[in-house]
């Protein structure tokens, strides 16, 4: 196909190649440049800083920022003492530390990763047997609850919060912190495990009934199938659900913002990003450094599962 | 477990064993769906004919929701947000990433990096994109405005495009295009690695140009992959709201309408709910006409 391309064919296709390149990666460069810039700094174009600014990752991450915030009279006390303990020094800037500008991203952080990663290990254990029975077993109604799945596909998140929220209120779920965080929970759940049943369902038709039935002969029950030949053989494909769950459930901003308002220190990520985009507290580098330390981990996780991903998304199972 | 123990009794055959198995596995998912996606369904419409109070006790007040609801010129407003949006965010997404999928079809230099640097967007999670984007349509420091104002004079003054109603809607598209390409991109792909290189040499020794190729083989195989991605797109695109809401609170689509009648100011669930049942029935209308006029099926 490509041998009586001319030279100006081959120029344009590659102009092509950089403008796609351009379009979906500007963003992102546009986000670290930032975050690394100093703030007279801001409104210069040109994507590479004039100096490298660390101080926003510095205080996302807490590191030298002990000192900081501290009134200067206590900063003086500190220093002027000269036989003054280390747990005492400690003790004292805990004490007079101006902690209302701090960003809690740690706590952030921690509150997305457990939700995120129990509601996809839970989406994932379920679906697995949900799956197997989907794709191995004959039974009457299975064709209607396969059908159930897809059509839940249509709804999106807006369609049935109002109802969901009522619902947990009602049930005093969302009065406590256990209850408000459980509630999140189990809705995480829901949203994940059609697309869990789907994909895993679809992995598993790809195994050979044969091995399972060669172990049944040999005396193995469903149960041992499952975990010892099932589970081993669609590792990938668990892996990439569990991945894809684990997104879904990270990267979600509607029922968080609805479900969280009681417990600030429930909240997650987009929650809190949000909040310090509109607090007082909102400056364009700490921002965009707190949004490259959202999207990293995902990302990453992402890459380890890219080679698995298409094939799992073109077996039909792909929610947004 | 008792499970084990029901299927380990002697008198049931094969098949009733199976069947009590079947059961048992899928129970667990099928119940949490059922009570949380099909309950609150039928508890939406419940809902909406009454005035909804968080505290206390609903009251009753038939189709008093609906009236509010359908009489408010801001909700029409928001539905023809809504179809433009769907509209243009759906045809972008699935021009793009066709065009994109045909180019990374082809050999060059690093394309497996190019192939996975260009899903980041759809990788990455909307609220950490979105600053990005503010920041790009910023009127101040950001990089369009000094294109577009400083270098080709296009506007006659820096001003805030992601605050202005009209010109938000564009940047909204431009954003979910930006962000959902790299789905039909992947889908479109791995259909046309699937196509049988055998078929285009034919077509050359036929003396088929590129286009003739295209619209001969290349088409027809994907027809239907890009049918399934447009009615995907729909669905989603139709009920999206985060990655509008985020990035800009002008641009009242249905679910953002929705989000703000139901959750701000006086919280009227009640006319909430009616308005996700309305809009759940529009997206319905769309769904069945979109099947029988474009899939034909």
């Amino acid at each position: 196909m490509v041998k009586n391309n001319s030279f100006l064919n081959r120029a344009g296709f590659f102009l092509l190649i950089i403008i796609i390149l351009l379009f979906s990666v500007f963003p992102f460069i546009q986000m670290l440049s930032t975050s690394l810039k100093y703030q007279w700094d801001w409104g210069n174009p040109s994507l590479i800083p004039t100096q490298i600014n660390l101080e926003a990752y510095k205080e996302l991450l807490n590191i030298g920022q002990l000192e900081k915030d501290l009134p200067e009279s206590v900063q003086n006390l500190i220093n002027e003492t000269p036989n003054i303990t280390k747990a005492q020094k400690k003790a004292i800037i805990a004490k007079f530390k101006d902690t209302s500008g701090v960003f809690p991203f740690f706590r952030y952080f921690r509150n997305s990763l457990l939700l995120a990663t129990t509601a996809a290990l839970l989406s994932v254990s379920i679906a697995i047997f949900g799956a197997y029975s989907l794709s191995r077993l004959q039974y009457k109604g299975r064709s209607t609850i396969q059908r159930g799945i897809l059509f839940v596909y249509m709804f999106g998140g807006i369609l049935i919060l109002i109802p969901l929220y009522k619902m947990f209120v009602n049930m005093g779920f969302l009065s406590t912190k256990a209850g408000t965080f459980t509630s999140l929970l189990i809705i995480y759940l829901v949203q994940t495990l059609p697309v869990s049943l789907y994909m895993l369902g679809n992995f598993f038709r790809t195994i050979s009934f044969s091995i399972e039935e060669a172990a049944m002969i040999e005396g193995a029950g469903r149960f041992e199938t499952i975990w010892k030949i099932i589970v081993p053989l669609s590792m990938s494909a668990i892996v990439t659900v569990f991945v894809y769950s684990f997104m879904i459930a990270w990267n979600e901003y509607l029922y968080a913002s609805v479900f969280l308002r009681g417990f600030e220190k429930l909240q997650t990520l987009p929650i809190g990003l949000q909040t310090l985009f509109v607090s007082k507290n909102a400056i364009w580098d700490r921002i965009m450094a707190a949004s490259m330390m959202t999207a990293v981990p995902v990302i990453l996780l992402f890459m380890s599962i890219q080679k698995n991903l298409a094939g799992g998304m073109s077996a039909g199972g792909v929610k947004e | 477990m008792t499970l084990v123990n029901i299927l380990n009794q002697n008198n049931l055959n094969r098949q009733q064993r199976e069947s009590i198995l079947g059961w048992a596995l899928i129970l667990p998912a099928a119940a949490i769906i059922l009570s949380l996606i099909l309950y609150p369904i039928l508890y939406n419409i419940y809902l909406s004919f009454f005035d909804v109070n968080l505290e206390g006790g609903n009251t009753y007040i038939g189709l008093d929701n609906y009236n509010n609801v359908l009489f408010d010129p801001t909700f029409w407003n928001s539905v023809l947000t809504t179809v433009i949006y769907v509209f243009f965010t759906t045809i972008g997404t699935t021009v793009f990433g066709l065009i994109v999928a045909l180019a990374m079809n082809k050999e060059f230099p690093f394309r497996w990096l190019v192939r996975s640097l260009v899903l980041l967007p759809y990788v990455a999670p909307v609220i950490s994109v979105v600053f990005a984007w503010k920041f790009i349509f910023d009127p101040v420091n950001g990089i369009f405005m000094d294109i577009a104002y400083e270098k080709l004079g296009i506007f006659s003054e820096r001003f805030n495009m992601i605050g202005t109603p009209e010109y938000a809607v564009w940047v909204a598209i431009l954003f979910s295009i930006w962000k959902g390409f790299p789905f039909a991109y992947l889908m479109i792909l791995s259909r046309l690695q699937a196509i049988d290189a055998t078929l285009y040499e034919a077509a050359e020794i036929d003396g088929a140009n590129r286009w003739a190729k295209f619209k001969a083989i290349t088409f027809p195989e994907v027809y239907f992959v890009i049918g399934s991605i447009v009615l995907l797109r729909i669905i989603w695109n139709f009920n999206k709201f985060d990655e509008i809401y985020l990035l800009t609170k002008n641009v009242k689509v249905l679910a953002v309408y929705t989000y703000f009648k139901a959750f701000t100011g006086a919280m009227e669930m009640g006319q909430g709910s009616a308005l996700a049942l309305v809009q759940f029935l529009l997206l319905i209308g769309f769904i069945l006409f979109y099947v029988k006029k474009v899939l034909k099926w």
